[in-house]
């Protein structure tokens, strides 16, 4: 408990930590129908395309200094003495991260998904979907970064970019299934699935590759 | 005296280049060692290997320790942005019973609200040591303590480790500047 509670108040000490991935995610979305000369129904379409993309980028620019700080001033080293397991701290750190900048914009995701499509049908439907896939990008990207913790941010971003784009068709295929009526429950397990199983991974890699940077 | 690290032949080297070959020691409880050494010696190094962040080369490490090391290295696991207050809560001591008898020491019980990043580097330094202060470990692992140190600072921290030995904790540390602690010395350069 002691680790989440450092984390989370390291994080809503530093706003700009939180909020400005928030408030980059609600400028594209806003910006986005501004752009474009459509009308009302096509936009619906594409704006999932979108909502995905937005979402990809905040999250990566909100994981990018999810070790960087700690590593810098020390505190990683004091982590990695300690007798709390590392994995278990990459765990809550990024737990808080989704926290603070996952589950709002997922919310806000499914708000902006009402006021587009006009569908709560769809915005209720959308939202447990935000809310798994923020998680997996976080965590995608939080292995990026620790991989690339001394050498910039871009670095690790561009590794671990293309293993995002399978769920991007995933959840392009989700949409489609849930504008249809189709039972999308398939998909919603997929990406449980993949959730359950990078919960526990990737923090454990994390680790290893923290203690490799430390020496 | 129970004995809390043995290193037997501990070497360690950077690609081809040798920082130290062949340390052996002994560290008992209530005793200290002074790791000596020129800039590039391995020091920081061996302090690191000790401490489980850093493998080495070659050669046996074995402690037998009940607690966790505490160890202050170069870094101070402080946050710039947050205030003294924080920081403490941070470093789980702001309700240690001792901490106000040290902020005191320290001239920093006034300065608790104040941003870490407006304070001097000594004072910084002396947050960091509080975390060493209030510890709960069975050996210190002191890398450089007194860097940033004004004189009173120094001679406050030799009596806490002094003290801390009659306590019969294990201390192992170094630094370039002479301190007033019974300790025995291990030389890097030879």
């Amino acid at each position: 408990m002691n680790i989440i509670k450092y984390e989370l108040l390291k994080l809503r000490s530093k706003s700009r930590g939180w909020l400005g991935p928030i408030l980059v995610f609600i400028l594209i979305m806003v910006a986005f129908p501004l752009t474009i000369e459509i009308s009302n129904n096509d936009l619906g379409q594409s704006f999932f395309s979108v909502l995905w993309i937005a979402m990809l980028l905040v999250m990566m620019l909100a994981t990018e200094d999810i070790f960087l700080e700690d590593y810098n001033d020390g505190s990683l080293e004091q982590f990695a003495i300690s007798n709390i397991n590392l994995s278990y701290v990459v765990a809550a750190k990024i737990f808080i991260y989704w926290l603070l900048i996952g589950l709002p914009i997922s919310l806000l995701g499914s708000l902006f998904c009402l006021g587009m499509t006009n569908s709560i049908y769809l915005a209720s439907h959308i939202l447990p979907i935000l809310l798994v896939t923020s998680y997996i990008f976080i965590n995608v990207f939080s292995f990026g970064n620790a991989l690339s913790l001394t050498k910039g941010s871009v670095l690790g971003t561009l590794v671990t970019l293309p293993l995002l784009l399978p769920l991007l068709i995933v959840l392009g295929k989700v949409v489609i299934s849930i504008n249809l009526n189709l039972n999308y429950l398939g998909f919603v397990g997929l990406l449980l699935g993949v959730l359950s199983i990078i919960i526990f991974l990737i923090p454990l890699i994390i680790s290893y590759i923290i203690r490799a940077h430390l020496e | 005296m129970h004995l809390k690290v043995k290193a037997k032949n501990l070497s360690y080297k950077i690609n081809e280049k040798k920082l130290f070959h062949d340390i052996s020691f002994e560290l008992f409880s209530g005793k200290a060692i002074h790791v000596q050494g020129d800039n590039g010696s391995g020091k920081t190094t061996l302090l690191k290997i000790i401490c489980g962040l850093t493998n080495q080369v070659k050669g046996d490490l074995e402690l037998k320790l009940d607690k966790k090391i505490c160890f202050l290295g170069h870094k101070n696991a402080l946050k710039q942005y947050l205030t003294v207050e924080q920081n403490l809560s941070l470093l789980g001591v702001s309700d240690h019973q001792d901490l106000n008898k040290h902020l005191i020491e320290f001239a920093l019980n006034k300065s608790l609200d104040v941003t870490l990043s407006n304070l001097s580097f000594g004072q910084q330094k002396k947050i960091a040591l509080l975390r060493v202060f209030l510890n709960d470990s069975d050996l210190l692992v002191l890398d450089e303590p007194c860097v940033g140190l004004d004189q009173q600072s120094q001679k406050y921290l030799c009596s806490f480790i002094n003290n801390e030995l009659t306590l019969g904790k294990s201390i192992l540390f170094s630094s370039h500047i002479s301190l007033d602690i019974t300790s025995e010395v291990l030389n890097l350069n030879k």
